[in-house]
């Protein structure tokens, strides 16, 4: 069976990862992985994802935003969804911080650890429908 | 001596029949009257007793009366005097008078006259030594009142908190060395300087106006936190208005207190919370995680599959309880400070204990062990457990961070102040930029070398403490793919001082 489409992973942590990837393969994803932001790039440049999961927490507390600012802002990678998840408790916090900073306009969905597997599965077909249009 | 009961008098006059009849005439009235025959012999009587009043006649051989009246006020100005005189003429009685005497008597006088007179004379003296008892006392308060005065500004001048005080017209009229020192109220010389020439914080000087415009009985006191530019600081600033025993407002007073430190370790204590809570979520959410892909039927009933997610699940809540017990560690070692349970503790047989207790997991990485510690290393005083865990952290970081077929040695010296363990490593090492984080709470160096060794970040904040609460130093030396040094120096006991023997 054909893959329902592509999707990286971006998490440093090991758990995530693995979980989540199992979920996302057994609703016919095909799952690709990286553990930090610059090895999330290079996925990105090498293997064009249909969408990004990405860990807002990763090492330094930085990294989730500049990996997104510099998807969000490359003509060629903008376009692919990236679904924020967080596994600190504060969300609210940094929407706001990421409203200030334009980006968080830019990321397409946001939610908390631990996410339920309909609930990742339910918001990653919703944003790959949206940008099939 | 009272009035009341009985006045003391004494009778100067050279005619005996004067001196016999006074004394007859006065001792019926119940005083107790002394004689004395001339002005010598009365003015030695005057020395050597308190008399309230003397009955003198003014003509008498040696010295005359004036000149004893003007002794007698020099003894005693209340002394009430009464000039007998035979010459009974206007000129010597206002002599007598000028020169101190209450009043005069003409001879000759009848008993009653005189009985009359004396006890006028006797209440004159009362009202004479109450005035100079009521004199007494108001010199008195006013002594102490200027005592109190200049108690009360040294008491202020020498607390540590800030004081102000500032009357209706926003003029300083009393403020300490801690004020000027917390304001830098420079050139604060005089009295009744304005308020707003020398504070320059404008919500202390809202609040000072806030005070002095509060209606009777509104305002009572106020608080607030001023931060302050220069020196950099955070004050506490309590204001309370100054009102007189009428309730009318006078001005205002306010305490200062430099609460910059204690901000301080209010946002260190916060921010340590919140690293917690983070800490704390990430291994549960990932445990909740891995549970709900289970009961989601995620494993599509693969048993197998099932129990390796749960063992997953199993792993990190063992890190959750690893982290939380070290937390735990880390609050008993901080309340602890002064209650440890101090002996002298031989810190190579420590060592070795901890060695047996962790060869089984180098053994499974082939990782050897090296002790080079001297037997005669002398013994410090420590609590035994925080021993085992300082060591026990350490020593299970060398095998940890070490290499398969790698190895750790432990080796001692010995200086004039310290007993120095040396636990060296042929690990992964530290990277420098790395190597000034290694002590802070939660750190865990972040490489694909460390990713699969679990740890809660808290091993060596905990050994860190543990030394610093014995008075004693750690450090470390580093080189990446080479391995670590980890030093930890205690003072020792000196057997001549402490008298503590060695154990065997």
């Amino acid at each position: 069976m054909e893959p329902k489409g592509k999707i990286l992973l971006v998490d440093d942590d090991q758990d995530f990862l693995e979980m989540h990837k199992a979920v996302l393969k057994n609703h016919g994803y095909e799952v690709i992985t990286a553990t930090n932001g610059r090895e999330g790039l290079e996925r990105v440049r090498a293997e064009m994802p249909d969408l990004i999961i990405l860990d807002l927490m990763m090492e330094k507390h930085d990294a989730g935003f500049s990996f997104t600012k510099q998807i969000k802002t490359d003509p060629l990678f903008k376009a692919i969804p990236i679904l924020m998840v967080t596994s600190v408790a504060e969300a609210t916090g940094y929407r706001f911080s990421l409203q200030e900073d334009g980006y968080w306009m830019k990321t397409d969905d946001f939610l908390d650890k631990p996410v339920m597997p309909e609930v990742l599965v339910g918001r990653v077909e919703k944003l790959l429908a949206e940008k099939r249009g | 001596m009272t009035l009341e009961t009985s006045a003391n008098i004494l009778v100067v006059d050279d005619e005996m029949g004067i001196r016999e009849a006074c004394k007859r005439a006065l001792a019926v009235e119940g005083y107790a009257v002394d004689t004395a025959e001339d002005g010598n012999q009365g003015l030695q009587k005057i020395k050597g007793k308190a008399y309230d009043l003397i009955l003198m006649d003014l003509m008498m051989p040696g010295i005359g009366g004036l000149d004893l009246i003007k002794k007698t006020n020099d003894l005693d100005p209340e002394i009430i005097v009464v000039v007998i005189t035979g010459y009974a003429t206007i000129e010597t009685a206002v002599e007598a008078t000028k020169r101190g005497a209450y009043d005069y008597l003409p001879k000759p006088f009848t008993p009653e006259t005189l009985t009359a007179l004396v006890k006028r004379g006797l209440d004159k003296r009362e009202l004479r030594l109450e005035a100079q008892r009521l004199h007494h006392e108001r010199e008195q308060r006013l002594l102490e009142l200027a005592g109190e005065k200049s108690r009360i500004r040294t008491i202020i001048g020498c607390m540590g908190d800030g004081v102000l005080v500032i009357n209706l017209e926003r003029r300083l009229v009393l403020w300490n060395a801690s004020a000027v020192k917390m304001l830098k109220l420079a050139g604060t010389d005089e009295c009744g300087a304005s308020l707003d020439r020398y504070v320059k914080n404008s919500s202390l000087i809202e609040s000072v106006e806030n005070i002095l415009a509060s209606r009777e009985g509104a305002v009572s006191m106020v608080s607030r936190e001023l931060e302050i530019e220069e020196p950099k600081s955070v004050l506490m600033a309590s204001l309370a208005p100054v009102r007189d025993e009428h309730g009318d407002l006078l001005g205002a007073v306010a305490v200062l207190r430099d609460i910059t430190k204690l901000k301080e370790i209010d946002k260190i204590k916060s921010q340590f919370v919140s690293m917690v809570a983070h800490e704390l979520r990430a291994p549960l959410a990932a445990i909740e995680g891995w549970l709900d892909v289970v009961i989601s039927g995620e494993t599509g009933g693969d048993k197998d599959l099932e129990r390796r997610w749960l063992q997953r699940a199993k792993e990190r809540s063992a890190s959750l309880l690893a982290m939380v017990s070290d937390l735990l560690e880390i609050n008993k070692i901080e309340a602890g400070k002064v209650a440890q349970k101090m002996e002298p503790v031989r810190l190579d047989q420590i060592v070795r204990r901890t060695v047996d207790f962790l060869r089984p997991e180098a053994d499974r990485r082939k990782i050897s062990f090296a002790i080079d510690l001297a037997d005669d290393l002398p013994p410090v005083p420590a609590d035994l457990r925080d021993m085992e865990k300082l060591f026990t952290n350490l020593i299970s970081n060398a095998v940890k961070y070490n290499v398969d077929n790698g190895s750790v040695t432990v080796s001692g010296s010995v200086d004039e102040n310290y007993v120095g363990i040396h636990i060296r490593d042929t690990g992964i090492g530290i990277a420098a930029e790395d190597l000034p984080r290694i002590f802070e709470d939660f750190f865990r160096v972040e490489s694909k070398d460390t990713s699969q060794i679990s740890g809660t970040g808290l091993g060596l904040t905990i050994a860190k403490k543990i030394v610093d609460s014995h008075f004693g130093r750690i450090e470390v030396e580093s080189q990446p793919n080479r391995g670590s040094t980890f030093s930890v120096y205690l003072p020792y006991l000196k057997p001549k001082r402490t008298g503590v023997k060695a154990e065997s």
